[in-house]
């Protein structure tokens, strides 16, 4: 019964997620024939500096549907939004409900935080692997219909990047929840976090490469390089340090 | 410790940073008995609350339940398995209709009697099918009542179970536990403010006074002993060094020299007889006294 206690209190949080990444998902594909006649016009356009650059590269991508797939929805739409509910699913849990969310009567039930904490951890990554997969699959179901086809299994292998790296965020969210006792400051904290890390891809480029949203994007892949398995370890390892640190720091509260 | 004992603690110290909410409290609830926990706001009767039920560790000091120790964390899912617990605040899920929510606590308890769910759902006229954010406070009272009473439990821990419900519904939730006491083999151990419901159900009464117990016995035993000596003198009543046993305050006003007592008049009237008062009157002393008295005098 702690998984369908955790399910309602995320519920709308995922559905909403997932409303918007499908709705995200679906416009991708459903625009790409107006893009196509776009493109030409695209070579006109002389744009200078490190934006002029990245217009020309999405530009090149997108004359291959793969490239405009990849371009488009994972590197861009997929990973803001789905780091966007990572941290909303991050956040909540039993701190948050000291104040009027029934946390008493929760600790009066015969479960350890552990096992409390632990639910609430499992069913919000098992919400976001949900996120991370159905928008995407719904490309590859999609595609037909412009006349283009977009393999099942790049999509699991972008969800998987997805996921993998993305955790990081919901670890974080999880973590901090488990420090502030509201939903407000984990939630900012991360996003400013996620917001600096996308920017330092930019002012120091030799650092993109380990950029987290390099990882999330599966871009090496993508470039034909194989999966960055050392990378997702390493953000599996940093996820599963974030959430056992968030379990003792739960199991050493007062409420 | 001994066995006969649901409830101990031994020294029990509770520190905040540098608040001190409870300070070395001995606490003795034997089985089968009504406790009735008074102090006032502050007193450190919530904590205490929440030691025994794991929601908050200890500082220092000993605490057992059921003989287990408290602050272990697989003994303290064993004690909340064996307990019905009500807050102060009566916070429940507010995003679940009342079956929701029952369904959901009953899932918890191998023991869960489905036959008093029933007969509470029906007493307490509980809508099923209402979000318990929509239920009024007397009726999430009464839910968060009948979840702790359905357990199967062998002890009822409640905190403030009345606090903020109308003399009406005070009196059924009253009637309701004493009932259910009645029918079930349980111990109950209950925070107030409220004097007159301890009266009431009680057969116990701990009061505590800044984190320390500062009275506790049967409430027969402590209407038995407690009394008020009031001695009349011609001029201003005397200063007495008086030695029997029992003395919890001495104030003169006066004429009037009065004395509260916790074991009796006898022997302080065996010492004061000597004073030559020209009235000597004994009266019982009322529970609320007793608290009046007792936390007035550690102020």
């Amino acid at each position: 019964m702690l998984w369908y206690k955790s399910w309602l209190e995320t519920r709308w949080r995922f559905v909403i997620g997932l409303g918007l990444l499908m709705l995200s998902a679906a416009s991708t594909v459903v625009v790409y024939p107006q893009v196509v006649k776009l493109l030409p016009m695209a070579s006109n356009v002389d744009l200078s500096g490190e934006i002029g650059r990245r217009v020309a590269e999405s530009v090149e991508l997108s004359r291959d549907y793969r490239g405009y797939v990849w371009s488009q929805w994972f590197r861009q739409n997929m990973t803001q939004l789905w780091t966007l509910f990572a941290v909303l699913l991050g956040t909540g849990g039993l701190l948050a409900q000291s104040a009027g969310g029934g946390a008493l009567f929760t600790l009066s039930l015969p479960v350890s935080r552990n096992r409390l904490l632990g639910v609430r951890a499992a069913t919000g990554l098992a919400e976001l692997l949900v996120l991370a997969f159905i928008p995407s699959l719904l490309i590859a179901v999609l595609s037909p219909t412009v006349g283009q086809t977009y393999g099942a299994g790049n999509t699991l292998v972008h969800g998987a990047c997805m996921f993998i790296g993305g955790a990081v965020f919901f670890s974080l969210a999880f973590l901090l929840s488990t420090v502030f006792s509201d939903v407000w400051r984990p939630l900012l904290i991360v996003l400013c976090v996620a917001i600096m890390l996308a920017l330092s891809g930019h002012v120091f480029p030799d650092l993109a490469r380990y950029s987290l949203f390099r990882v999330m994007s599966a871009e090496v892949y993508f470039r034909g390089g194989g999966l960055p398995c050392l990378v997702l370890t390493a953000s599996t390892a940093v996820s599963v340090a974030m959430l056992y640190a968030a379990t003792r720091n739960i199991a050493r509260q007062d409420f | 410790m001994a066995d006969s004992f649901i409830i101990e603690t031994d020294e029990l110290r509770k520190n905040y940073g540098p608040v001190e909410a409870v300070r070395g409290l001995n606490l003795q609830v034997p089985a089968g008995s009504i406790c009735g926990f008074l102090g006032r706001n502050g007193a450190g009767k919530t904590t205490t609350i929440k030691v025994l039920l794991g929601m908050a560790r200890p500082t220092s000091g000993h605490v057992r339940v059921f003989g287990l120790a408290a602050e272990a964390q697989q003994a303290s899912v064993d004690i909340r398995r064996r307990t019905g617990f009500v807050s102060d605040d009566k916070d429940l899920y507010g995003y679940m209709t009342v079956e929701e929510m029952v369904r959901f606590t009953a899932a918890f308890f191998p023991r869960w009697r489905a036959d008093l769910q029933q007969r509470y759902l029906r007493t307490f006229e509980l809508p099923l099918d209402r979000k318990v954010k929509a239920l009024s406070g007397g009726m999430r009272t009464k839910l968060a009542l009948l979840l702790a009473l359905c357990r199967g439990a062998e002890l009822l821990i409640l905190d403030e179970p009345t606090s903020g419900l109308d003399p009406a519904m005070n009196e059924e939730v009253l009637r309701a536990l004493v009932a259910h006491v009645a029918s079930e083999e349980m111990t109950i151990f209950f925070s107030s403010h409220q004097i007159a419901e301890v009266d009431q159900i009680a057969d116990r009464v701990v009061i505590i006074h800044r984190g320390r117990t500062v009275v506790t016995g049967a409430l027969e035993d402590l209407r038995e002993n407690f009394r008020r000596i009031q001695l009349v003198f011609d001029g201003e009543a005397p200063e007495p060094a008086l030695r029997a046993p029992g003395i919890e305050r001495v104030w003169r006003q006066g004429r009037v020299l009065t004395i509260l007592s916790s074991a009796g008049a006898e022997r302080i009237l065996d010492e004061a007889r000597p004073l030559n008062p020209v009235s000597v009157d004994v009266v019982p002393v009322t529970l609320k006294e007793i608290f009046l008295e007792t936390v007035l005098t550690e102020d």
